[in-house]
């Protein structure tokens, strides 16, 4: 799917790249300490565009122990009649905030596998939240409003992040060997909306390409 | 030529009775022409608006039609978004459950009246209540994915018109497809919402029969199929599915949106023949107003010829009225032309009274007219001595004369229709005469009309007149018996002496049948040489022998004998028959003469008629040669009445004949008009003394000095003297006495027939032989 610069998209970019400088100054950091592993992941549709918004997930072979810490909110706001962020990586077991920012009521619901649930509508400056404990991808719609979308990734791998505008995320901190790189979007045109491809962790900084069909 | 041309200058050239049925006919037949080219045009130009329009209605239609299934699969995907967005509905679908898809695609099926309802899902499964006839997923799936919603797709009941709506839980899952097969019904269903009659199949194209495979989509085109004319046109469909080629063929009867037109082709070819009709009979009338003044004129034309009077009325002042007006005018002044022409027909130049067709006519009308026991009276008037006028004061003179005398007879006798006949002759006719009336007065009245004093050239003359008058119905019954009968009464009354007036007897009747008939024997005799002469002798004193002798003619009448010169030569004076007779004396005279002894001359009387007509002088010269007479021995007598006419005509003649050599005597010198002026303008060789002076001679004491006179003047005038009618030796003597120098009459001779000659002058005659003793 070409990249839509509509308001969710845009708020979307803004947190995107907030990560992303993170994660360079973060990798600046690492370059000056240890010159820890660093994989820089672009995904790029059939024609070569970016592809935003875009989760890219490093599924090592052995994961590293302890609790996921994804360095943004653990929330989903409702606001201009669209999510925001569209699309929150989320470690399994996290709780979701909903905040209502809107001046019109929302509901919220899934009918995702790994997280069906029906929120009733809420008004202004109200908050639900959900307790995600299944890995996988969960589509968020309003009732009310049709074109209201919202996607939670629930995962279990800390190596995860989605693309900015430019369809760049880099995964930092994986130990070297062979993964296997798992690329999610809505509008993947495979089962499941994932694809996946084996990967050799060199250790270092790393950069890889990933072209995807959309839809 | 076109035979159209022929057949129309046929037309032409037809000879129809009347000029208006021939314009009529004409700008009908023209005005049909053109007309029917018009509406023969028109015809087939409706024809063809009418299957262009047909053709077009077709056109729009198919869109309509597009429109229509556009609407129907519009409505169908309106229907089955709804059903996709519901969210129990996606919900189920979006987690797989089967039971409550195919409960709410039943009742969704229920509810659209849609045939087929299933969902297609994202991964390529079908969820249908009944999967059976649906068509294979893979079929459906690209189309569906790449955003199609609606076009047709091949159900197991055939073609089906479907939509489709996006289930999105909140994204796309899958599909929600309805359908609804199109066929005869729903497709008859659907062709009623079209403006016009439409036939409507929805076929795969394969299966379609050869002609409509071929045809063009989008197209319309014509085709005749069991005798009717039909319109195509044929369109692709959208498809839903792969694999698939459906066509629409929409079909519309030509004869039913023709049909409107041929009625009005009906109205147009109603139309055409009512304007000719109306072109007709508007022609028609131009036409009539056209020929119907010309039908007047001719009729008025020939009326005028028949003598009858007509007059047109102008009813306009264009052309036609102007005829009128210029034809009227010309009548009217025919009219007047042939009034004056009547006019001087009928009436005298002259006087300006009625002439005698007039009189005539006017005489018969009051004939027709008289009642019983009233008269007619017709009288002829003859001026008498009216030549001595005309030719002593000239015709202009005369003319006047007649014209006053005119006058006087109309103002004398205004009751009287006044006529002249021709130079001094007048008529009167005067009717309603009462029978115990005085005919005496009435005529005495006329009479007196001519006494009336005259100037002519500012001289006083006097008038008389002779008047013969007839009356109606004692003297005849009829216009033309009375006036034979006046003019014979005038005749009588010219004989009697002048300035009198004569009623009409029978007996003029008669003695004017006896005069006709001594006329016609007079005639004869001329022919046939009934005359001859008689010879009386001449003696003359001096010479005492007789010297010569008069030729007297004789007419020996075959059944009266012997007729009088005294009886028919007047008449043959009046007839003119005076000039033959008078030749043939002048030629038997002087051939007699010949025979004579040469000192014995022959004298012939000359008529003043025979004297005026032409050639006198040729006639003697010819007489002359012919007997071989010397001209000294013929004696021309001649009397007064010669000067009456022209003098110098007269002198001019005397003179001619004087210079043949003839002897030219003045016969009965002392009556008529005699005038010495005579005696002096010609030298006469002889003057014969009238007998009436003779006979005086016993009975009047002055006898002897008339006689002295008349041989003293005629001495003196160195002319001889003769005196005629001699019959005692008393007359014998005074004649010898006063100096007469010849002697003729009984005394020495009667005249005798011309073998008698010879012997009195051998034995000598009468007194001559006692003279002679």
């Amino acid at each position: 799917m070409p990249v839509q610069m509509s308001p969710r998209t845009a708020h979307g970019a803004l947190l995107a790249a907030l990560a992303a400088v993170t994660a360079a100054l973060g990798g600046v950091f690492s370059v000056t300490a240890a010159t820890p592993a660093a994989l820089r992941v672009q995904v790029v549709d059939e024609r070569g565009l970016p592809v935003r918004d875009a989760v890219v997930e490093l599924h090592a072979s052995k994961p590293p122990a302890g609790a996921i810490r994804f360095p943004w909110k653990m929330g989903m706001a409702q606001k201009d009649q669209t999510f925001m962020p569209g699309t929150l990586i989320v470690a399994r077991g996290s709780t979701v905030a909903f905040p209502n920012l809107d001046n019109v009521r929302h509901s919220i619901y899934s009918f995702s596998k790994p997280a069906r649930f029906e929120i009733e509508l809420y008004g202004r400056d109200q908050t639900r939240t959900h307790t995600f404990n299944v890995a996988g991808s969960v589509k968020l719609g309003c009732n009310i409003h049709d074109e209201m979308r919202g996607y939670i990734r629930v995962t279990d791998m800390p190596f995860a992040g989605k693309t900015d505008q430019n369809g760049y995320v880099t995964l930092s901190g994986m130990a070297g060997g062979a993964a296997r790189l798992t690329v999610w979007h809505p509008a993947l045109r495979t089962p499941g909306n994932e694809s996946a491809s084996a990967i050799t962790i060199t250790g270092g900084a790393q950069n890889h390409k990933l072209k995807v069909a959309l839809r | 030529m076109s035979p159209v041309l022929r057949s129309v200058a046929r037309l032409l050239a037809w000879r129809f009775g009347t000029l208006s049925a021939r314009i009529a006919l004409l700008y009908a037949g023209l005005f049909a022409v053109v007309l029917g080219v018009v509406v023969s045009l028109a015809a087939e130009g409706l024809s063809r608006f009418g299957e262009a329009s047909a053709a077009r209605d077709l056109q729009a239609n198919a869109r309509v039609f597009d429109e229509i299934l556009a609407a129907r699969a519009r409505q169908m995907g309106d229907q089955a978004g709804v059903l996709a967005h519901d969210f129990g509905f996606r919900q189920a679908v979006a987690t797989g459950d089967a039971p409550t898809i195919a409960s709410a695609l039943a009742s969704l099926e229920e509810r659209v009246r849609s045939d087929m309802a299933f969902v297609l899902t994202l991964e390529g499964d079908v969820l249908a209540a009944d999967a059976s006839g649906v068509p294979a997923p893979q079929t459906l799936w690209a189309r569906l994915d790449a955003g199609e919603t609606r076009g047709i797709i091949a159900s197991g009941q055939g073609l089906a018109l479907a939509a489709a709506a996006p289930i999105e839980a909140p994204d796309l899952i899958g599909w929600l497809v309805i359908a609804q097969p199109l066929n005869r019904a729903e497709l008859d269903r659907l062709v009623e919402l079209a403006p016009i009659a439409l036939e409507a199949q929805v076929a795969e194209g394969s299966t379609q029969p050869e002609w409509l495979r071929g045809a063009a989509a989008n197209a319309v085109f014509e085709r005749e199929a069991a005798g009717e004319r039909f319109l195509y046109h044929v369109s692709d469909l959208a498809v839903l599915q792969d694999g698939i080629a459906p066509r629409l063929v929409l079909r519309h009867d030509l004869a039913d949106s023709l049909a409107a037109y041929a009625s009005l082709k009906w109205w147009l070819t109603l139309l055409a023949a009512g304007g000719i009709v109306l072109v007709l009979g508007l022609s028609w009338k131009v036409a009539r107003s056209v020929t119907e003044p010309l039908q007047q004129l001719d009729e008025a034309t020939r009326l005028i010829g028949q003598g009858r009077e007509v007059s047109l009325t102008v009813e306009t002042d264009d052309e036609i009225g102007r005829l009128a007006d210029s034809f009227n005018q010309m009548v009217a002044a025919i009219e007047e032309r042939e009034r004056q022409i009547i006019h001087v027909g009928l009436h005298d130049g002259l006087t300006g009274l009625p002439n005698r067709k007039l009189f005539t006519e006017q005489l018969a009308n009051v004939l027709t007219r008289r009642r019983t026991g009233e008269q007619v009276l017709v009288a002829y008037v003859d001026l008498d001595d009216f030549k001595m006028v005309n030719d002593t004061l000239g015709h202009p003179a005369g003319d006047a004369l007649l014209r006053m005398v005119a006058e006087h007879l109309k103002e004398d006798l205004p009751d009287a229709l006044i006529a002249r006949l021709g130079g001094d002759e007048f008529a009167v006719l005067i009717d309603g005469i009462d029978e115990k009336a005085s005919l005496g007065n009435i005529a005495d009245r006329l009479q007196a009309c001519f006494n009336r004093p005259l100037t002519i050239n500012g001289q006083a003359a006097s008038s008389s007149a002779s008047i013969g008058i007839a009356l109606a119905p004692g003297d005849g019954e009829d216009g033309i018996t009375l006036m034979k009968n006046a003019d014979l009464a005038l005749y009588r009354a010219k004989h009697e002496g002048k300035s009198t007036y004569h009623f009409f007897e029978p007996a003029l009747d008669e003695a004017a049948r006896q005069r006709r008939q001594l006329e016609l024997d007079l005639r004869a005799a001329i022919k046939e040489g009934g005359f001859e002469l008689n010879f009386q002798p001449l003696y003359s004193l001096a010479e005492k022998r007789l010297t010569g002798f008069e030729a007297l003619i004789r007419w020996n009448h075959i059944t009266r004998g012997r007729v009088s010169p005294a009886e028919f030569i007047p008449l043959a004076e009046e007839t003119g028959l005076i000039v033959p007779i008078g030749e043939w004396v002048l030629r038997e005279a002087c051939h007699q003469a010949s025979t004579w002894p040469s000192d014995v001359s022959v004298a012939v009387n000359v008529s003043p008629k025979q004297f005026a007509a032409t050639g006198i002088a040729s006639v003697v010269l010819s007489a002359l040669s012919a007997s071989g007479l010397a001209p000294q021995r013929l004696e021309l007598e001649i009397t007064e009445s010669i000067f009456i006419a022209d003098v110098d005509t007269t002198l001019a003649t005397l003179h001619s004949l004087r210079d043949l050599g003839v002897k030219i005597a003045l016969d009965d010198f002392g009556t008529g008009y005699s005038s010495l002026s005579y005696l002096r303008s010609f030298p006469f060789d002889k003057v014969k003394i009238d007998k009436s002076f003779v006979e005086d001679l016993g009975t009047s004491g002055n006898g002897h000095a008339v006689i002295r006179a008349i041989t003293t003047l005629a001495a003196a005038l160195g002319m001889e003297t003769l005196a005629e009618g001699v019959e005692d030796i008393a007359q014998f003597e005074v004649l010898e006495r006063e100096g007469c120098q010849n002697i003729q009459g009984y005394l020495f001779s009667r005249p005798v027939a011309a073998e008698a000659v010879a012997g009195l002058l051998r034995d000598g005659v009468g007194y001559q032989r006692q003279l002679r003793a």
